[in-house]
């Protein structure tokens, strides 16, 4: 894949949560916006992860977690997250980074502390899983910009949807 | 000129892009309208996995015919040869269909169409800002490539 | 908002990297590409998309300066008003898409404009801009990138980008045409410098 300079990408997207912390007065809405712009972002990368990593479906959900952890953030972020944090019955796991390349540079200032400046990750997954006929919940319950650790992100299938024929028979 | 038509559908049956290169018998004498020959082509793609699938005799499957699927079970096919034309086919595990009709004396195309999606759709679609996903498009720079990209295959003078 | 470290942060952390670390340009495509789409939301028309877009440059811009001045120039700004062209037409231009810019040159018309064309930018790469969208050249976020770092120089200026048709090519070119502001000013201000 071509390459280019990361810090590009990551001033980009600091002026731009700059630009929608200027657009909305509230900060849970910049919040929703950053997930809702990942979500259209995953809808149209994952046939690029598809296409060029040439998976077919995965066998359960733990694979795809595994799958978005190691390809996923590789091809895309050039980092890789670990898996961990399993429930019982495989529908619930976390995906922790230790490397970010979104927040480099960065430091929340304290009236912006409810701000979820990664949300946009969320959002792609949730986004990228749609496509694939997977409905998940995917939010950040550890963040480095707000004092913890890692970055932690929840991911919770929901359901696994299938297609239908679209059109009535006699339409 | 081995190129007739091509048409990419996503997961909910809405034809996204249609280009015809020949199409000797005019929609009019065919499915009537464009909307209903996209309805028909979708269909026929459509039926024909899950007919194959009903068919199939040797993976087992619990469902009835015509249950709703996941994109990617049952059986898929590459292509079918009829005496006047041949479809080739490819969907991706994100439910987009790639369709291609050819001269029936074309070979295999399963790379070409994986090439269209993986070179051709992702590179000049998916990634320009203007594109929404699922919708229909119509980008100069997409329909250029295609075109360059026939004609290297020699299916298009 | 979103300061930069502190100087033992930027030390300890950011520079650590060099600057050396890549990231896939489809990434940023989608990015972009999701900027532009929620910049259009936001606007009535085409002017109005190409100032947010150059806005959210601009503050790509003004931080990139730092950047780059820290590690390429150990922290000496350019002063004149020749010099700074030349690095965003080399330096910056390396930096962001790894290469020159393919033209510098001033404008035969007005003394206080230059033109800095280059043609597949990365931002216009993926975009085919459809007949309803008249002149729209994704580019204007290169021209706020542009503009902040002038104006973080000191060397504040009107740019834009524009698409020229070139001969014989499919693809136009994108001019960046930097108007600046005060330029007698700033002229003077360099025939008082020694050296001159």
């Amino acid at each position: 894949m071509e390459m280019i300079n990361a810090e590009i990408f990551t001033l980009t997207y600091g002026s731009m949560v700059r630009q929608l912390v200027a657009d909305y007065e509230d900060v849970e809405e910049v919040n929703k916006q950053l997930d809702k712009m990942g979500f259209n972002i995953g809808q149209r990368l994952i046939d690029e992860y598809l296409a060029k990593s040439k998976t077919q479906r995965c066998s359960d959900f733990r694979e795809t977690a595994e799958k978005i952890a190691k390809v996923g953030f590789k091809m895309f972020l050039n980092t890789t997250a670990s898996v961990t944090n399993w429930n019982a019955d495989g529908t619930e796991c976390s995906l922790i980074l230790e490397d970010n390349p979104l927040t480099d540079f960065v430091e929340l200032p304290e009236q912006l502390s409810a701000l979820k400046y990664s949300n946009l990750l969320c959002g792609v997954i949730r986004g990228a899983l749609e496509m694939v006929n997977m409905d998940v919940e995917c939010s950040f319950v550890k963040d480095m910009l707000r004092g913890d650790d890692v970055y932690e992100m929840r991911l919770k299938l929901l359901s696994s949807s299938t297609e239908s024929y679209p059109f009535k028979d006699d339409d | 000129m081995g190129c007739m038509t091509f048409y990419i559908f996503n997961r909910k049956g809405r034809c996204q892009y249609y280009h015809e290169w020949q199409r000797l018998k005019p929609i009019k004498q065919g499915a009537g309208s464009q909307d209903e020959d996209f309805k028909l082509m979708f269909g026929l793609c459509w039926s024909m996995r899950a007919l194959a699938t009903a068919v199939d005799p040797k993976n087992p499957s619990k469902q009835q015919m015509g249950a709703p699927m996941r994109i990617g079970d049952g059986c898929s096919f590459n292509s079918i040869k009829t005496s006047n034309f041949k479809l080739h086919y490819l969907e991706s595990p994100s439910g987009l269909k790639f369709v291609l009709t050819t001269d029936p004396t074309v070979g295999s195309m399963v790379e070409q169409l994986q090439y269209i999606y993986a070179s051709l759709f992702v590179e000049l679609v998916a990634k320009n800002p203007l594109y929404t996903p699922g919708d229909a498009f119509l980008f100069e720079p997409f329909s250029a490539a295609l075109n360059k990209y026939m004609r290297t295959l020699g299916l298009l003078s | 908002m979103f300061q930069t470290r502190g100087s033992v942060g930027i030390v300890d952390k950011t520079f650590s990297r060099q600057g050396k670390q890549e990231i896939s340009l489809s990434s940023f495509a989608y990015l972009f590409g999701e900027l532009v789409q929620y910049c259009q939301s936001q606007v009535s028309n085409i002017g109005e998309l190409e100032r947010k877009l150059d806005e959210v440059g601009y503050g790509v811009g003004v931080r990139l300066l730092e950047v780059l001045c820290y590690r390429e120039r150990s922290q000496r700004r350019e002063t004149r008003l020749l010099d700074m062209l030349k690095f965003v037409h080399s330096t910056l231009w390396k930096y962001m898409f790894g290469r020159q810019a393919r033209d510098l040159e001033q404008s035969n018309t007005a003394e206080d404009e230059y033109m800095i064309s280059d043609s597949d930018l990365f931002v216009t790469k993926y975009v085919s801009v459809p007949r309803e969208m008249g002149h729209f050249n994704p580019a204007a976020f290169v021209a706020g990138v542009v503009r902040g770092v002038l104006e973080g120089a000191g060397f504040p200026a009107r740019v834009t980008a524009h698409y020229v048709a070139v001969k014989d090519q499919l693809r136009p070119k994108t001019v960046i045409l930097i108007k600046f502001t005060g330029y007698s000013a700033i002229m003077q201000r360099e025939q008082r410098m020694p050296g001159s």
